[in-house]
């Protein structure tokens, strides 16, 4: 980890597109840090550059400048060839639509991240048991996605983005697919797991669900508007 | 990581069972196709092996069909190293049907020869000819089983002689006094018998087919054929060596026509497979850039999608082998009754089938897996 502490940093992070000949600035010298066991949300309007700053975390994206550290180790100076090894090991994703494999139940949901890992097998299956069980899954491990609500495959979806125990976990819209007694659960779990130290960093449409986070960063036109710490009642503006 | 390949199989029942049915039609081709070839590999094999150690002397130019004069026999024998030599007239047991993968043949030879020209053959019933036999004939056990003959039976021979307006059909029975043991060669579809007999039932006059001599032992045989030619004059030989060489040829000529036949057939099975594999990838696109993004490398992917594909190909293969192995089956039990047998599917051919099946699976899977290997998985986790 840093000497400051912060277990992610983003310095100067920008990302360019070309849309035909007319480029489009997604992401405009972004920079900011997070500490370990932080529960941060981004927030903004549609096109405002949260999803682009999450893949660029998340290495589903190449910036065009800028870089990021994780752990103190600048990921986005590895080859394309290294990102999955990262990717496994300093990252977890949680996406607004689960991305279960159907085929696969909800055990082996959580067991296939391990297996990209090279983790032994017995351990895996601990791992995956242990996770399912803290999710409150423990009856429905050998249930396939189509059998399981919004909320349990969610929650699969999160035991899954922890059993490389990642140093981040990345969570696109957590909450977008579910009901909103749902997503209070998911909520709490989240908030819980950054309590136990884990770093989460959520990007949502939901106020309801930022003012639960401990630091709120506002995007706007790829440029960070607010960074603010939550101590009780934020007024934001409503996310497009 | 195989379990999981399996299991995307599995979960595709429809699919995989279409699939795994083009490729098994395609391997059924090549093993029955590939039976007919081995059957005429293995039956030019045993018959190579049974009759390796003589040379056959055959009228100028080398033509079945055209006949020697007796008299050359002599003048075979005469050369020196030759140990024994003796003519054969070969005659369609049919005459009006045209010899067809080996059809029957009455051979007309010496008696006490027929141990000679068949090395240790062995008979089932009965004895082989003996001078003074007459109107008597050894069978091949193809000939026996087709007309259901044992020891004592008749069979009927009939013999065409075809005049400027008409034609005279003879027929004469002949006297089973021995069956031959099963040898895989020509000689289970012969009927054999006293060459003077066959030459008078035929109006052959003294002609014979071909003269098989009989090398002494340590004598060159190559060196030998030669000599006979110079000798006796007007005749071509084949030395053994040369009679593989020019079968050969035609077998592999053979083998290679019913083989591409059969190729073709599974090479157009496996385009089934890779289309499936690019449906099955273009429908799991997410799932694949979920894999990546969960830090699964690029030959994860491509081990996944091309073990699915190897396993259909292996599925393909065991269902193609099974019925063609069925087929065959049935299909030589009928023929064994019309006195013939046309396929042989050995271990070799199985291996073959198989490996080529697999092969083709994991190359037609070779294509759809890159796809799948290469989606960026930003690009795959947007697509729906």
């Amino acid at each position: 980890m840093n000497s400051n502490g912060a277990i992610l940093r983003i310095r100067n992070l920008s990302k360019t597109y070309m849309q035909g000949k007319i480029p489009v600035h997604a992401l405009n010298d972004v920079s900011f840090d997070v500490h370990k066991g932080e529960f941060l949300s981004i927030v903004g309007v549609s096109g405002s550059g949260k999803s682009t700053l999450l893949s660029l975390i998340g290495l589903l994206d190449k910036p065009t400048t800028g870089s990021v550290f994780i752990d103190g180790e600048e990921v986005t100076k590895f080859k394309e060839r290294e990102a999955p090894k990262i990717r496994r090991e300093k990252i977890g994703f949680v996406f607004q639509h689960f991305n279960l494999i159907p085929t696969l139940t909800a055990f082996e949901n959580v067991d296939i991240a391990m297996r990209f890992a090279r983790v032994p097998k017995s351990k895996r299956k601990d791992r995956a048991v242990e996770l399912l069980t803290r999710m409150g899954l423990a009856d429905r491990m050998k249930h396939k996605p189509s059998e399981l609500s919004g909320g349990e495959q969610q929650r699969v979806s999160i035991a899954r983005a922890l059993a490389n125990h990642p140093a981040i976990i990345l969570a696109d819209e957590p909450t977008g697919e579910v009901d909103t007694k749902t997503r209070e659960v998911i909520v709490n779990l989240l908030r819980e797991l950054s309590e136990k130290g884990q770093t989460i960093l959520v990007v949502t449409h939901d106020v309801a669900v930022a003012q639960k986070t401990d630091r709120i960063i506002t995007m706007l036109d790829g440029k960070i508007e607010s960074d603010v710490k939550v101590t009780g009642k934020v007024k934001l503006k409503r996310a497009g | 990581m195989f379990d999981i390949s399996v299991r995307n199989i599995i979960n595709r029942k429809l699919r995989t069972g279409l699939t795994v049915f083009g490729i098994g039609l395609g391997i059924f081709a090549v093993i029955v196709m590939g039976g007919m070839s081995e059957h005429f590999n293995l039956t030019f094999e045993r018959s190579m092996s049974l009759t390796a150690d003589k040379i056959r002397v055959l009228p100028e130019g080398g033509i079945f069909g055209i006949t020697l004069d007796e008299s050359k026999v002599k003048n075979v024998k005469r050369v020196p190293g030759v140990q024994d030599a003796f003519g054969i007239l070969q005659v369609p047991l049919d005459p009006d049907k045209i010899m067809f993968f080996g059809g029957n043949v009455v051979l007309g030879i010496e008696p006490g020869k027929q141990k000679s020209a068949m090395e240790d053959t062995k008979l089932t019933q009965g004895r082989f000819l003996v001078p003074g036999d007459g109107y008597r004939v050894v069978l091949g056990s193809n000939i026996a089983r087709q007309f259901k003959l044992n020891v004592g039976d008749e069979l009927q021979v009939r013999s065409k002689r075809v005049f400027r307006t008409s034609s005279i059909t003879h027929v004469r029975n002949f006297t089973v006094v021995g069956i031959l043991e099963y040898t895989g060669t020509f000689f289970d579809n012969s009927a054999q018998v006293p060459l003077d007999r066959a030459q008078d039932f035929y109006d052959r006059g003294n002609e014979v087919s071909f003269i098989l001599a009989v090398p002494e032992p340590g004598v060159d045989a190559e060196n030998l054929a030669r000599r006979i030619e110079l000798s006796v004059g007007r005749v071509t030989t084949f030395s053994p060596a040369e009679l593989r060489q020019q079968i050969e040829q035609s077998l592999i000529i053979f083998s290679m026509i019913t083989l591409s036949a059969a190729a073709l057939a599974a090479i157009i099975g496996s385009l089934s497979v890779m289309n499936t594999m690019l449906m099955s990838v273009s429908e799991r696109t997410k799932e694949f850039g979920l894999m990546k993004a969960m830090g699964a490398e690029t030959k994860d992917i491509l081990f996944m999608t091309m073990s699915e594909a190897a396993l259909m190909g292996l599925l393909g293969g065991i269902f193609g082998i099974t019925t063609g192995w069925v087929f065959v089956y049935f299909l030589n039990g009928y023929l064994a009754e019309q006195g013939t047998v046309l396929f042989d599917i050995t271990p070799r051919l199985v291996v073959i089938s198989m490996t080529f099946a697999v092969v083709l699976g994991v190359l037609s899977g070779t294509y759809p897996a890159y796809r799948a290997s290469q989606k960026s998985p930003m690009e795959a986790l947007r697509y729906e």
